[in-house]
């Protein structure tokens, strides 16, 4: 049992990562605001909906602006609680927009000492009649939003859309860092296969293999069910890493038909290795190069590394981390039972 | 019951349960912020890998015909 520690370490760690991953809150946002269009020099009473806040407890402290992308803000006239999680915010929209053009979006920002500041990004469109900047510039003054409120609770950060599959990275990202983790200790047993030719590393490279292509089947199936229910739809074509991803994954594949098409034990163990080293040196470009280089839904590709501090947040990497760790400790674990099946398949057919 | 229908089971489990549980209710997933996705996804990797747990026992239940066979 004491030598078997990392395995109960890696579930122990699971175990861990999905009770902080599902009961943190998230913090508290804004989910929508009605009606989301309005006219120049009137007075607008909009409904707030909000997420996770406490708009009851915290009323008196709360203040709202209509904020222009170049920080013009316009304070709330009135606000008046419905209920915990809805507002009635009264602007009184002045005749001039301190815009050129007619039609322009505004955010909106709500601030309370409860839940702390939180932002509704193109929240209302707003559509003046004659465009007068000069006039404009003193009815929206600039940097009036301050003494903003923080929270203190330890939550995940709120996102418009993701809202609370923000979750979902600790459940399909670390399945795929897991994933190339298992990929690499892989070929390092393949390369050691072709240096002695001994059947036990090929066997351990088959065991990694295989737990790793699982991880990548889950990643892909995690990813498509919360595709669907943030970019709407289960797999496009349009997106190039999914596309990479998938082409890689029937590289992975034909890893395992390749073994399967050969009776000569030493010769599929020889043909294999050398196949999991061109299978792993497609990957890196397929899953780490390629996506970078164009436009992508996902976040960080475009050329951007993939975890800014717009992502990931500090109380995120506490449970993330751990999330790798704990993925890649049961791959192992599974990689281990592949490994001794395959031992005694070959005590059993006299293969050495 | 037999290991393939057995296996047939819970892919469809995988595949047909976030689709089904769509068509009663079109808003169900996107409910309580949405967080029936991540329950869906947990439950996707959990039934993965129960799925491959199930190729391992039989891989593990040939080998131990063979070695009866040899006996």
């Amino acid at each position: 049992m004491r030598k078997f520690w990392w395995k109960y370490l890696g579930a122990a760690i699971l175990v861990y990562v999905i009770l902080a991953g599902m009961l943190i809150p998230l913090k508290p946002g804004v989910l929508e605001i009605s009606p989301s269009t309005a006219q120049a020099a009137q007075t607008m009473t909009f409904t707030v909906e909000g997420y996770n806040t406490n708009y009851d407890k915290a009323s008196s402290s709360i203040r709202a602006w209509l904020r222009s992308d170049d920080d013009h803000g316009l304070t709330a006239s009135e606000i008046t609680v419905v209920d915990y999680n809805t507002l009635n915010v009264t602007f009184n929209i002045p005749k001039w927009l301190p815009y050129e053009s007619k039609v322009k979006y505004f955010s909106l920002i709500l601030d309370n000492e409860i839940d702390g500041a939180s932002v509704l990004p193109s929240a209302v469109s707003l559509t003046q009649e004659v465009p007068n900047l000069a006039r404009a510039k003193a009815l929206w003054p600039q940097g009036n939003i301050k003494d903003l409120h923080t929270n203190e609770v330890i939550s995940f950060p709120y996102r418009n859309i993701l809202y609370e599959t923000i979750r979902n990275l600790y459940f399909h990202v670390s399945l795929w860092l897991a994933m190339m983790i298992l990929f690499i200790v892989s070929v390092f047993y393949s390369i050691k296969y072709l240096r002695t030719f001994n059947k036990d590393f090929d066997d351990k490279a088959l065991a990694l293999t295989s737990s790793g292509l699982m991880f990548g089947i889950l990643g892909l199936i995690t990813g498509s069910i919360w595709a669907k229910h943030t970019w709407g739809t289960y797999w496009t074509w349009q997106e190039i890493k999914l596309n990479m991803t998938a082409v890689a994954m029937l590289i992975y594949a034909a890893y395992f038909i390749l073994r399967s098409s050969m009776e000569d034990s030493e010769r599929k163990s020889r043909i294999s290795s050398v196949y999991n080293i061109f299978a792993f040196a497609a990957l890196i470009p397929l899953l780490y190069v390629i996506p970078r280089l164009t436009s992508s839904l996902h976040p960080g590709n475009g050329g951007n590394p993939t975890f800014g501090s717009e992502d990931l947040d500090n109380t995120m990497r506490m449970v993330f981390y751990p999330a790798v760790i704990g993925f890649t400790l049961l791959g192992l674990w599974i990689s281990t039972l592949i490994y001794r099946i395959e031992k005694i398949k070959d005590k059993l057919y006299d293969r050495v | 019951m037999k290991k393939s229908t057995l296996l047939l089971f819970f892919l469809q489990l995988i595949l047909v349960f976030p689709l089904s549980a769509q068509s009663d209710n079109p808003d169900f997933f996107r409910s309580i912020g949405k967080i029936y996705v991540v329950v869906a996804v947990i439950m996707a990797v959990f039934l993965g890998i129960l799925l491959f747990l199930i190729y391992l026992d039989r891989k593990v239940t040939k080998l131990e015909n063979q070695i009866k066979e040899n006996e």
